[in-house]
């Protein structure tokens, strides 16, 4: 496969010096000595990659040649950078010169900022694999290790491609101790699902899009009369909407009454209402980003007073297969302590027709 | 405690003898609806039994030390049969009355491949032919299970294949499906109805299979005797179809009946993948997917119900024996589910303790065995508790190995919701 390689050579930086992030903060990092995280990470994975399988494609300098060099792998730069200090345009460039060129993946080093220059440009046509090394990696394409994501490209044909949700976190409200993170897109991403011994055992979860149409039709099939469905967000619950017929809103939450849309893309204030209509009410949700977070990331409609309205029995989790393979428990922050503790220790994760996966819940 | 009539799929008037005859060997549908407390095995089917029966029981000393349990613990070990299962009890007894019927042919479905084999080694005892449906998940995931049959001169393809007309509308419908149990079996009935001088066998559910089992039983309480103890205080197996589980404890719920073993307790075990007994509903249903067997009353996950590929491929099936689904329901039978991955960790445990790989089915009966167990620890009861080690795990090493690699997900039945889904039903008074 020809596979579009990009480090984002100041990601990471602020880390060890508490910046939460370097978007904008290059200068000032550097001033208090923080060094570059993201090319050692790059070293990590290009030592790890079996060399002669794929074709890469990569940036000039710091961007990726220089590495590329260091490992002794053949790369064709396609793009360079103008000044020294690279920013997230020149990521954004060297992408748009990747897809180009007709890659079939862009790997990259980097953070959510990185991640977020890099879907600008890829959407969800070209599939994405970060390689984590940057402050915040709250993003689903991350793999868990630049190791991880070695072993990735070596055995791509076995990989399951994955809707992975792209964060965007305010750094600006980060570094002032007050997280914001929003859903900003969803990306296609491979992934090893690991559990499946042999190839033809994959086919059950090969194909995401069939695997959400499975979870989506028993959804469907056990949705209760009476009974106000509030979905969202992401690929999974979007099938849901479109197994009813209706489009859904891929990034936000949608309410269903009696197999209908009665309202789409809603906020906090806009569910709260609707709870005051509907006596009777479950959510559909499904795990977001690379932690899985099932509440408290990406979805900031379900507030603390949305959840404790809802109540914590009436959260319906769905995932595929491929999903949960990513992550080994599920994550919740609904932003009150009390309100979380009310969650079980564990949930059953929706993850086909009748079939459902324990998945331990960490708050 | 009479059990209900089966009904005809398509005209739905209770089965009788007639409807059974295309398919079916004549002595079989006899057993079938027998009420003789004995029937005698045949001894040409006794002289092939005898090349492992009796199959040992042993007490399983050093698992009874690792778990510091004051329990004695007994196991009846049916992996010592050639194809290393307790599956033979009844294949053999199946292709003895259709070679004496003049079939020459008999189609059958597999999941693990336990069956599959036992039957292929079965047929060409008899000089038959032998075609089985083998579930796709597990024909892909066990090919030495295949190459069994193939050694015995068996054809095995998976299922759905695009063969039969239910294979095909299958796959049409799903052309990417792991297949199960349900089926493969619409597969081999329309095989064998479609095929001359072929009949169609089956390894489990139905009432004849039981009987053909219960000689696991019937050696197990002259065993105990031998060994010192006259009653069990707990029987216990693990549950797909039922028959492994009824081929160990029908001869003792006899003696409990009999008020001879009245405090001995029955435990079923299944996966919460496939959770029948413990989540199902006691209901008419089909055996299969496609609708072509009898309608039967029996504990269900609804016919349609395809149950995750766990590695315990015998046990993904929606619907469980008529006979053991009775006695469940009657409450002569406790049922409990485990996941995959503690079941494999009892697997681990008893191999380490008592040298024995045993299937993934069978470990679920052994995870049982340890709670109980445990429970006695805490009280300071020794129970005996007797368990059907229906076969070893020489070809599941996979799935050994996907356990120690830690990617082995623990599914389970969503019960809850489709319960409560369920309450929405209206009620007609």
């Amino acid at each position: 496969m020809l596979i579009g390689f990009v480090v984002n050579p100041v990601a990471g930086m602020g880390g060890a010096i508490g910046l939460k992030g370097t978007d904008g903060a290059v200068e000032e990092a550097k001033q208090q000595g923080a060094v570059p995280v993201a090319p050692g990470r790059a070293r990590m994975l290009l030592s790890l990659i079996t060399p002669g399988v794929h074709t890469f494609l990569t940036a000039g300098g710091p961007m990726g040649e220089e590495l590329f060099a260091e490992a002794g792998i053949s790369a064709e730069v396609v793009y360079i950078p103008d000044g020294a200090e690279t920013t997230g345009e020149d990521t954004r460039r060297a992408c748009r010169a990747f897809v180009n060129r007709g890659c079939g993946l862009i790997l990259f080093c980097g953070g959510d900022g990185t991640a977020r220059d890099v879907f600008a440009v890829a959407g969800d046509t070209t599939p994405l694999l970060g390689v984590p090394s940057g402050v915040k990696m709250y993003s689903g394409i991350f793999a868990a290790t630049p190791a991880a994501a070695a072993d990735c490209i070596n055995r791509l044909e076995e990989a399951v491609m994955t809707d992975a949700e792209v964060m965007d976190i305010d750094e600006v409200a980060y570094r002032d101790g007050r997280l914001a993170v929003t859903l900003t897109g969803i990306a296609r991403s491979p992934a090893l699902t690991g559990h499946l011994p042999s190839s033809k055992w994959a086919t059950d979860t090969r194909h995401e899009a069939r695997a959400q149409a499975e979870i989506a039709r028993f959804i469907t099939d056990i949705m209760r009369r009476d009974t106000l469905y509030l979905i969202g967000a992401g690929s999974t619950t979007a099938a849901v909407i479109q197994a009813l017929g209706e489009e859904g809103t891929l990034l936000g939450i949608d309410a269903v009454f009696d197999g209908d849309i009665i309202a789409r893309d809603l906020n906090e204030v806009g569910i709260l209402q609707l709870l005051d209509k509907y006596p009777r009410v479950q959510a559909v949700v499904s795990p977001i980003g690379a932690q899985g977070f099932v509440l408290g990331r990406g979805t900031q409609q379900f507030s603390p007073v949305v959840v404790e309205r809802i109540g914590p029995e009436n959260f319906i989790v769905i995932a595929t297969e491929a999903k949960l393979s990513r992550t080994s428990a599920l994550y919740l922050d609904v932003g009150d302590p009390e309100i979380s503790a009310r969650f079980p220790d564990s949930l059953p994760v929706v993850c086909g027709y009748a079939m459902a996966r324990r998945m331990p819940l960490i708050r | 405690m009479p059990l209900s009539p089966s009904y005809n799929p398509q005209t739905k008037e209770p089965i009788g003898p007639a409807d059974l005859a295309p398919i079916f060997a004549s002595e079989l549908i006899r057993q079938e609806v027998s009420t003789e407390r004995y029937i005698d095995i045949p001894s040409e089917v006794r002289d092939i039994l005898t090349l492992w029966r009796p199959s040992p029981l042993y007490r399983a000393r050093r698992l009874e030390k690792l778990l510091k349990t004051p329990a004695k613990i007994f196991y009846k070990y049916e992996g010592v049969s050639p194809p290393g299962s307790h599956k033979p009890n009844t294949a053999i007894a199946q292709a003895y009355y259709n070679m004496k019927d003049g079939i020459e042919r008999i189609a059958t479905e597999t999941g693990a491949g336990q069956w599959g084999s036992s039957l292929a080694f079965a047929t060409q005892l008899f000089d038959m032919e032998c075609k089985v449906y083998m579930v796709r998940g597990s024909y892909d995931q066990k090919p030495y299970r295949k190459m069994m049959m193939q050694c015995w001169g068996a054809d095995c393809i998976a299922s759905p294949s695009p063969e039969t007309n239910a294979g095909r509308a299958m796959l049409e419908k799903d052309p990417e499906t792991s297949g199960s149990l349900g089926m493969a079996i619409s597969e081999a009935v329309e095989d064998a109805a479609s095929h001359t001088n072929t009949n169609y066998s089956l390894g489990w559910v139905l009432n004849h299979v039981c009987l053909h089992q219960s000689v696991i039983g019937l050696e197990t309480l002259e065993q105990l005797k031998m060994a010192g103890e006259e009653t069990a205080d707990f029987v216990i197996g693990c549950a797909g179809g039922g028959s492994n589980f009824a081929g160990l404890a029908f001869p003792f719920i006899r003696e409990k009946m009999a008020g001879r073993m009245p405090a001995c307790q029955f435990i079923a075990t299944e996966p919460s993948a496939c959770p029948t007994l413990t989540k199902g509903l006691y209901a008419y249903d089909y055996g299969d997917v496609a609708g072509y067997t009898p309608i039967m009353q029996m504990y269900t996950l609804g016919h349609g119900f395809v149950p995750p590929s766990i590695h315990a491929g015998g046990l993904r099936y929606h619907g469980m024996a008529p006979l053991v689904s009775l006695l469940h329901h009657e409450g002569l039978v406790d049922a409990v589910s485990c996941h995959q991955n503690e079941v494999f960790a009892a697997a681990v445990a008893f191999c380490r303790s008592e040298g024995i790989i045993v299937a993934p089915e069978s470990a679920h009966a052994i995870k049982t065995v340890m709670d109980v167990a445990a429970e006695c620890s805490r009280t300071g009861d020794a129970k005996t508790i007797v368990f059907n080690c229906s076969g070893h795990g020489n070809f599941d090493l996979s799935s050994y190995e996907a356990y120690f690699a830690g990617a082995l997900p623990d599914y389970e039945y969503p019960a809850d919701l489709i319960a409560a889904s369920l309450k929405d039903l209206p009620v007609i008074h």
